[in-house]
């Protein structure tokens, strides 16, 4: 079929950018291989030439293939699967980022991308160690490019995937019907970026964390140079920086995640053992137990083997932590929403390999390696550095271990398909229970350790200097640890050792950085990241341990939440303060802004005698889906202050408010009784009376707009409590548009009272017109006749009329016959049916006074006698009735709970981690100066 | 001996004792039977019964939602969460709870979902209506 409007070009060269890439990336990297292995040949140089050129068109073919990505999205080519899955029509364009890497396809390729751009930076500055750098790095490409080529071989069961191509067209991977229609394309629309993923934070977060990623290539591929030329010292010392870079990237990206997850999601905290955290913590760890490592190599030739172990695992578990996250096995365990995309067995294989270069390079050169003949002293600052990196390695162990019991059930279950899976019970409690240790392991290390000095030959000397100096630092970090104890409570006394060992690490490190080092900030990046790492550890005692739910009040709640969740949540009506753990908390409105509902709530803290001390507003969000039919998520809104955070989020809404099928199902499940009522009289209802004070040709409804051709309809009522004199005013309205009629009801949600009106209004209103039957009078200007008992009087003409159903057009000749009636009763109305003339056709507007059912049309004028014809008919008593129906137990839907938690020095975590990462960079800088 | 030796032994005396200390927080995925055995906390997999009530009343109780699953042996329970129902749950492919049984009732206090992807959504979006064919 010849198919209408497709763009196919783009594809073409997106398919050719994508083989071409990947045979440059096999010809990089196997000219940069032959350029090692012959390094001491003249042709040396020409291999690496050809390696460059050929990583050179490599790069740009992967930029390529971004540009042309971005290129069909921005057009909203939906006839690619890409655009189709991932963009629609409303998307922002600040989006599009987000849309790009949302899918596996472009998280690869933004992988890649990092890589080129290093592998860039590499070519230019590694000098002796481009050749076999490149060459893993290249290596690396052309599996990570692998994923890409969507090659197919075989079939039916013994199909076989690799990778999967982004370019694809929409009708060569979903099947459709309207694949039928020639002009498809003219049908379809995209299904968008997920409405969680769009913010800022999906900006910045994925190419943060991914140069992490790719960045660890680099400490990886030096690793492997440095054993396969046999330099197993040389490499030591260009690989610092880059490692340093690696690990306060990596750090970051992570860190951005949970910042992500406790700013904006409502997950309540920034970290919580999901495996797909743990596993992008993993290599992190590891990469700095290889950067101390590294450090003992540089300053003693101890530990060579241990840093190329730690760097090589780092890259070899950023390939694992991809598996676990992309083949679907963690579909269990974890809260995030994975895809599979059948190419766990490429990637498994990717593994396979790297793991084996790894192995095979470290069992070949093992004894080779050179190390000190003598063992390191004691004493030393090399020993305990190394301990501490073995603390580390542990750490990373343990959790790998735990998070990979879905593998371990995976490969268990292939030899024994009744085995039944195990999974840890949970897992929040069970990590934390082995990390602390790890952490106060870690904290007194990293102060005992950099006291100490490299090499110590002198041990006796510096005895006393060093036990004077971590003496006065474990008084100082007690004193402190007990002081803490005033502001937090600390129940368990490992917590408290954790306390002291986070103090013990700030206070030693900043006693290295005044006394020792004195303030040379060139070498302080160290100081500055253990600091921080105690720190970190105070904050998360804090914040973790201390948070404290302060939506609660029991003796209001009671009845309305759980017994169990009356600690955590309170229910609050709209404009009806609560009062909870010294605050008064209104939720006063809330507003729509593109699939965004934002509340607004606002606390007022009060002292004893309940004076406002301060007051702040929160806004928090309900977060519709992109069709705006449900909600898809609830994003928190936090209040910071110095010393705390408040934490304020949504924990739910009225279904009838968060789903708009539950809202249909509510309203027919509903009990309405019919009522009918004449205009004026009172309606009894069980516990309410009603009584209908007009009929509305012109209504008005917070979600009705009017369009032209409209025909609606709706009632003035008011309901009221026997016994109160105030009411409720309640205004329904029904709609007929294009043969569809719409009803928009109102509810009193303190009453509990939903009104609105069957469509027998509509024949009440107009079918009553043809039923009536007129008499016509002639009447001048204040002559007064009698009609069924009712004085009528016309009152002259009035040439600006004011009728509900009449709106002006430019053109119009309209003229109002004022008439006055005095009813049987001696009770005045006034009503101005009207005369128009629109295109030389003239039409008669009745008027009409329901209360008393008399009705007026203007049938003419005659100008020679100044006189009009009004025809009055009267409405039979039982054609007035007016119906309405109306329920008294519609549940109320002017509500939501909400979850509040104070994280006290929340500030000191986030601090802690920003200096840690802050002190890998300037270490870095340093490192890099020196190299 | 060298100290590295020692330290060696130390680890590996550690390791062991870490893995026969983690062995206590793993569970198995257990069916509604023993979860009735064993009385105690477990994680059951299961199946939503789709043709069984789901009960969700926010007004009444915010935090109260009862469902039907059905586990690997056919057995079908109520269960109980304590939580607010969860976005997205009748399109839940397999449901994960956690919690003890009560009276017949699995009463849970976590829930996780496994969802199908959106690239398995074999439905295309059409501009009209929001149809979808």
């Amino acid at each position: 079929m010849e198919y209408i409007g497709e763009h196919l070009l783009p594809g073409k060269i997106g398919h050719f950018l994508i083989i071409f890439s990947f045979v440059c990336s096999i010809l990089a990297s196997l000219a940069y291989f032959f350029s090692t292995q012959r390094r001491a040949l003249p042709e040396a140089k020409g291999w690496r030439n050809i390696g460059r050129t050929a990583f050179g068109l490599h790069g740009i073919s992967v930029f390529g293939i971004i540009g042309i990505i971005f290129y069909v999205m921005t057009m909203r080519y939906y006839e690619y699967h890409y655009v189709y899955a991932h963009v629609n029509d409303d998307l922002a364009y600040k989006y599009l980022a987000s849309a790009f890497w949302e899918g596996q396809e472009g998280s690869f390729l933004l992988w890649m991308f990092w890589h080129v751009v290093l592998g860039g930076i590499l070519i230019w500055k590694a000098k002796e160690w481009e050749s076999p750098v490149l060459a893993v790095v290249a290596a690396s490409q052309v599996l990570i490019g692998s994923m890409l080529l969507g090659l197919h071989f075989g079939s039916g069961e013994w199909e076989f995937k690799i990778g999967s191509n982004p370019l694809l067209l929409l009708r060569d991977v979903m099947q459709a019907p309207v694949f039928a229609n020639a002009d498809y394309l003219s049908l379809i629309k995209g299904t968008g970026l997920n409405p969680l993923l769009q913010n800022y934070w999906m900006t910045i977060h994925p190419p943060t964390l991914f140069l992490g990623f790719a960045s660890t290539v680099v400490p990886f591929a030096y690793a492997v140079a440095g054993y396969w030329t046999k330099q197993y010292k040389a490499w030591l010392k260009p690989v610092m920086p880059w490692a340093l870079f690696s690990g306060a990237i990596l750090g970051t990206g992570i860190l951005m995640g949970g910042a992500w997850a406790y700013e904006a999601l409502s997950f309540g905290g920034y970290w919580a053992w999901d495996p797909v955290e743990n596993m992008s913590l993993v290599p992190w760890i590891l990469l700095i137990g290889g950067i101390h490592t590294n450090l003992i190599a540089r300053n003693t030739g101890y530990s060579i083997k241990s840093t190329y172990l730690f760097y090589s695992l780092c890259f070899v578990f950023i390939l694992y932590s991809t598996f676990l996250t992309r083949s679907g096995i963690l579909g269990e365990t974890s809260v995030h929403a994975f895809t599979e995309m059948g190419l766990e067995n490429q990637l498994l294989l990717l593994i396979l390999f790297f793991l084996g270069i790894t192995l095979y390079q470290f069992i070949k050169n093992y004894s080779k390696v050179p190390a000190p003949e003598k063992e390191e002293a004691t004493p030393s600052k090399e020993f305990w550095m190394f301990i501490g990196s073995l603390v580390l390695f542990f750490s990373a162990i343990l959790i790998t271990v735990s998070t990979s019991l879905p593998v371990y059930n995976k490969i268990v279950e292939l030899f024994n398909p009744e085995h039944i899976a195990v999974t840890i019970q949970d897992p929040v409690e069970h990590h934390n229970k082995f990390q602390l240790w790890i952490a106060v392991l870690i904290g007194v290390l990293s102060g005992c350790a950099q006291l100490l000095r490299f090499k110590e030959r002198n041990w006796k000397s510096y005895m006393s200097k060093y036990l004077k100096h971590i003496g006065g630092v474990i008084l100082v970090a007690g004193v402190l640890t007990f002081l803490t104890n005033y502001w937090l409570t600390i129940v368990a006394w490992q917590h408290q050792l954790l306390l002291f060992a986070g103090l013990f690490g700030v206070l030693a490190n900043l006693d290295y950085l005044i006394n020792f080092i004195k303030f040379n900030l060139k070498i302080a990046g160290s100081s500055f990241a253990h600091i921080g790492f105690g720190f970190m550890i105070l904050g998360a005692i804090a914040s973790g341990l201390n948070k404290q739910h302060i939506s609660s009040n029991r003796f209001a709640q009671k009845g309305l939440l759980d017994e169990k969740l009356l600690d955590t949540n309170v229910l609050i009506f709209k404009d009806m303060p609560m009062y909870m753990s010294g605050y008064r908390v209104t939720y006063t409105n809330d507003t729509m802004i593109g699939n965004e509902r934002i509340f607004n709530i606002d606390y007022e803290k009060l002292d004893k005698d309940g004076n406002v001390l301060n007051s702040f507003s929160v806004k928090p969000v309900a977060l519709y889906n992109n069709k705006l039919t449900k909600v898809a998520a609830y994003n928190p809104s936090t209040k910071h202050f110095l010393h705390k955070d408040i934490f304020t989020h949504i924990a739910n809404l009225p279904e009838v408010e968060a789903d708009i099928e539950a809202r249909h199902a509510r309203e027919d499940s509903l009990k309405f009784i019919s009522y009918s009522s004449m205009l004026g009289d009172t309606i009894f209802m069980d516990k309410f009376f009603a009584i209908i004070e007009d009929i509305n040709r012109d209504p008005k409804h917070e979600e009705y707009e009017r369009e032209a051709d409209d025909i609606a309809i709706g009632l003035k009522m008011v309901v009221k409590r026997p016994g109160f004199e105030q009411g409720w005013n309640a205004e329904p309205m029904l709609l007929l548009r294009k043969n569809m009629v719409y009803s928009y009801p109102t509810q009193i949600n303190d009453l509990g009272v939903r009104v609105k009106l069957p469509e027998e209004i509509f024949a009440r209103v107009f079918d009553m017109n043809q039923k009536l039957k007129f008499t016509d009078f002639t009447l001048k200007e204040g002559e007064e006749i009698n009609f069924n008992g009712s004085k009528i009087v016309f009152k002259g003409f009035n040439t600006e009329p004011n009728n509900p159903e009449y709106t002006k057009q430019e053109g119009d000749i309209a003229v109002g016959a004022k008439l006055n009636i005095q009813d049987p009763d001696g009770k005045p109305w006034y009503t101005e049916p009207i005369y128009l003339i629109r295109g030389n056709q003239p039409y008669n507007l009745k008027d009409q006074v329901e209360e008393i059912g008399l009705h007026f049309i203007f049938q003419e004028i005659d100008p020679n006698n100044q006189t009009v014809k009004i025809g009055v008919a009267q409405a039979e008593q039982s054609e007035r009735a007016i119906p309405v129906e109306m329920t008294e137990d519609a549940l109320r839907s002017d509500y939501l709970v909400l979850e509040t938690i104070v994280f006290p020095g929340i500030n000191f975590f986030w601090m802690g981690t920003i200096m840690m990462m802050l002190g890998l960079a300037a270490s870095m800088i340093n490192r890099r100066r020196q190299a | 001996m060298q100290k590295i030796h020692i330290i060696g032994l130390v680890m590996i005396a550690l390791a062991i004792g870490a893995l026969i200390s983690m062995m206590s927080d793993v569970v198995e995925y257990s069916n509604f039977q023993q979860a009735i055995d064993a009385g105690s906390r477990v994680k059951v997999v299961g199946v939503l019964s789709k043709d069984k009530p789901m009960e969700y009343n926010p007004q009444k109780d915010a935090n109260h939602f009862s469902f039907f699953i059905k586990d690997d042996q056919g057995m079908e329970k109520k269960v109980i969460l304590n939580k607010s129902k969860p976005q997205d749950f009748e399109m839940s492919e397999q449901i994960v709870v956690t919690g003890t049984m009560k009276n017949d009732n699995f009463v849970a206090d976590e829930i996780l979902l496994k969802c199908p992807s959106k690239y398995k959504d074999e439905e295309i979006q059409l501009k009209k209506e929001e149809q979808k064919i």
